[in-house]
């Protein structure tokens, strides 16, 4: 009793800790959670375009400017230069178009204006500026033939429109599970963060010389005191565990988590927080000052989330990253979040993957315990 | 006095590891984090060729212009596909396993593109496509238009088809593209800067919680000690700001040397960028001492709080600062995070422009105000009971 009092007193301390990682889980775990349509309709990216037009808004520039606007989303309200050039740097707008004076009446009489454009770095970029280059192509080849503005619009309006089309396979859209992928890969942070924090400070403040000599000496066995130390660390991730679902529940939504999919994502989440639990009785083997165990934490937190792409997706990491990456159990965390997102099919064979993730996580726990074991041995050796 | 005390200040702080570590080795970690993560983001916006697949069958076969114009996008340096020719149902499998981005098959005499979902490749496998169909159309329409202009000449029917390839294929728009593309990883790193800067605040803590009697115990000796309290604190405060701007001037060189983080090519502005964030830290620190009657762990989380939040709305992690921006315009003007990140960007897009000029003046005036406001807290202090 004495024991878990202690624990869960250090625990309430530490309140602020769970709290601070939470908010930052929120925070971040649920940005950029645009993606969580459930449509299997084909839609092609509509880029963000500024057009700065000094043309008169008929004939082919009229023309140009419609298809501008079926194809992209034309941004307004860019009056200031620097504010522009801040847009394009962040990439809220892909491209700026300035169609200079006498444009549609120049290109009719094949003289070839000059387009000006300024671009973005993003690859959203490079599709805005085909699509503008695929305008002009085709009203200069048309130009070239001498016909009249009229004719020229009626053939550009004929040739624009396409008879391609384009298919979204199966059922199932994989951007409806974006949002909880997002959400459980970047838990990979938090959880470690908020089990390893407390963890070792309860398992440094009962290890340092004076308590733990004064613990020799007391009343409980030793055998013990760490069962109950044990028993209530597990606890306390599953707590952690459980307020993470809930708080899923309520940032994702619930119609993304009452399915298999969502039954996998809190699975994957469970086994990941028990190994974290091991993970911090590992740290807490040879840390002995309270002071280190922050930033032990965040190089261990930090370090995995950024390299196994719990805050950039992993399709974005280096090939040497990822490689190296395949040895952290987080990889296989994240991994198994990217594969449930994928899933089309409940049966066994399409869930298989995706458990032998979670087996491969859980194996890890069994390893990083055996280790922890046999340094605790060799340590009270040496006491 | 001064000096001696200056001396002794910043032997002590180096011999506190917590500290070391949160200002010193912490940003260098982020930083090497943030290299190895975001090297790719970058490489990953320049466009590269797309896996498809054709469905090689005999409807495609028969399609012998659109096939023509699928090879030719599909070979030489500056490909669009990566093109493979296969039956449907293998085509069918590769996109199942996400090994391709979609496949092209003809049916009734109609170009069909089967893509897993959409995004930017899906949607410039589209675009190609369909330039592709349409280039058909036109080579057909352009021949028909010269054919009927003809009426009644003689005409060399092959020659007018010739022509409309000719036409269509050589045709090179006259777009000037004026862009000056920059690296927009950059900016997660200038939010690094001023997060180390900021996170600086906990060393002036520190400082002045040696200087204060009803924090410290240390601070009680400092009370009665026969110095001046301005000599101490002063003393602290510079040992605090000189360890700062050493870290934070030995993160940019790391930076921008080993990392190749690109900071624009005044070295004299970027310094002056960071000694004067790290002032503004130190006077953060300062005034959170003075003004909170609590305990240090808890001034540090505030810190913290105040830090990480601030680069969240500057960008860090992915975050979008245009949209923060949008929502909450003042924010980043207020924020000393946001200024010392903004003051980076502008040096760097702008040169020594007035907007980084306005982003040195704010953030002294910060440092200004919350340095006065210290002044004004610590002068005439006097205790009845500790």
């Amino acid at each position: 009793m004495t024991v878990s009092k202690a624990f869960w007193k250090i625990t309430a301390k530490n309140i602020g800790t769970i709290i601070t990682y939470s908010i930052i889980l929120i925070m971040f775990g649920s940005m950029n959670m645009s993606g969580n349509s459930t449509t299997v309709e084909y839609e092609a990216v509509r880029p963000n375009i500024v057009v700065f037009n000094h043309d008169e808004e008929r004939g082919i520039t009229k023309k140009f400017l419609d298809y501008l606007g079926e194809n992209a989303d034309i941004a307004e309200g860019y009056e200031d230069d620097d504010e522009l050039k801040d847009a394009l740097f962040y990439e809220q707008v892909s491209v700026v178009v300035d169609i200079p004076e006498n444009y549609s009446q120049d290109l009719t009489f094949g003289r070839k204006p000059e387009l000006r454009l300024r671009s973005s770095a993003g690859y959203v970029a490079e599709v805005s500026k085909a699509m503008i280059r695929r305008f002009v192509t085709t009203a200069e080849s048309y130009a070239a033939l001498s016909l009249s503005e009229n004719v020229i619009v009626e053939k550009l309006d004929n040739a624009l429109k396409t008879d391609v089309k384009v298919e979204v396979r199966g059922a199932v859209d994989a951007s409806r599970y974006a949002k909880a992928t997002r959400y459980f890969s970047f838990a990979n942070y938090s959880i470690l963060a908020c089990v390893i924090t407390i963890i070792c400070l309860i398992m440094t403040s009962f290890n340092r010389q004076t308590i733990k000599k004064r613990n020799l000496v007391g009343g409980i066995d030793i055998r013990k005191m760490n069962r109950i130390l044990l028993r209530n660390s597990c606890i306390y991730s599953a707590l952690v565990w459980l307020l993470y679902v809930v708080v899923g529940f309520i940032v994702i939504g619930a119609e993304s988590l009452l399915n298999m999919h969502g039954l996998l994502y809190v699975s994957n989440a469970f086994v990941f927080c028990i190994f974290a639990t091991t993970l911090a009785y590992f740290i807490s083997s040879f840390v002995t000052n309270t002071g280190a165990v922050n930033g032990i934490m965040n190089v261990v937190a930090l370090g995995s989330s950024f390299l196994c792409g719990a805050f950039v997706p992993a399709e974005y990491l280096p090939e040497g990253v990822l490689a190296f990456a395949h040895v952290l159990p987080s990889y296989y965390y994240i991994d198994a979040n990217n594969k449930i997102m994928l899933l089309e099919n409940d049966n066994f064979d399409a869930i298989w993957p995706v458990l032998l993730n979670i087996l491969i996580v859980l194996c890890s726990s069994v390893v990083v315990v055996i280790i922890t074991n046999i340094i605790s041995k060799k340590r009270q050796k040496i006491a | 006095m001064f000096w001696h005390n200056y001396k002794y200040a910043f032997k002590t702080l180096l011999k506190n590891r917590a500290l070391v570590f949160w200002t010193l080795a912490f940003p260098f970690i982020l930083a090497i984090l943030f290299n190895l993560a975001f090297a790719r983001l970058h490489d990953y916006d320049v466009f590269e060729a797309i896996d498809v697949a054709v469905v090689n069958d005999a409807e495609y076969e028969k399609a012998t212009v659109f096939s023509e114009a699928i090879k030719s996008v599909s070979e030489g340096d500056k490909r669009v596909f990566n093109t493979q020719y296969i039956d449907a149902m293998k085509a069918s499998e590769l996109l199942e396993d996400n090994e391709i981005v979609g496949y092209i098959y003809i049916e009734k005499d109609v170009p069909h593109v089967k893509v897993n979902g959409n995004g930017s490749s899906e949607t410039v496998l589209q675009m190609t496509v369909e330039q592709i169909a349409q280039s058909s159309k036109m080579i057909e329409d352009i021949a028909m238009t010269d054919i009927y202009r003809r009426a009644g000449q003689t005409v060399n029917i092959e020659e007018i088809y010739r022509n409309a390839v000719k036409i269509v294929a050589e045709t090179e728009p006259n777009i000037k593209d004026d862009s000056h593309v920059m690296n927009v990883v950059s900016i997660e790193f200038y939010t690094l800067i001023a997060m180390a800067c900021m996170q600086g605040a906990m060393l002036s803590v520190e400082m002045m919680n040696r200087c204060m009697p009803n924090i410290s115990n240390r601070g009680k000796r400092v009370a009665v000690a026969p110095t001046r309290k301005s000599t101490m604190i002063l003393s602290n405060i510079l040992a605090g700001y000189t360890m700062l701007l050493a870290a934070v001037v030995a993160l940019i060189l790391f930076t921008r040397y080993i990392l190749g983080i690109e900071y624009g090519s005044d070295m004299r502005l970027i310094i002056l960028l960071a000694a004067v964030g790290s002032l503004t830290a130190t006077t953060m620190g300062m005034l959170l001492s003075v003004a909170l009657k609590t305990n240090e762990s808890a001034k540090n989380v505030i810190v913290l709080i105040v830090t990480m939040v601030g680069c969240l709305f500057a960008g860090m992690f992915g975050g979008q600062k245009g949209l923060f921006d949008a929502a909450m315009p003042l924010i980043n003007k207020i924020s000393p995070v946001g200024m010392i990140t903004d003051g980076y960007y502008s040096l760097l897009y702008y040169g020594d422009s007035a907007r980084f000029t306005m982003d040195v003046v704010s953030l002294l005036i910060v440092a200004g105000v919350f340095f006065a406001l210290s002044i004004r807290s610590l002068r005439r202090q006097r205790y009845d009971s500790i």
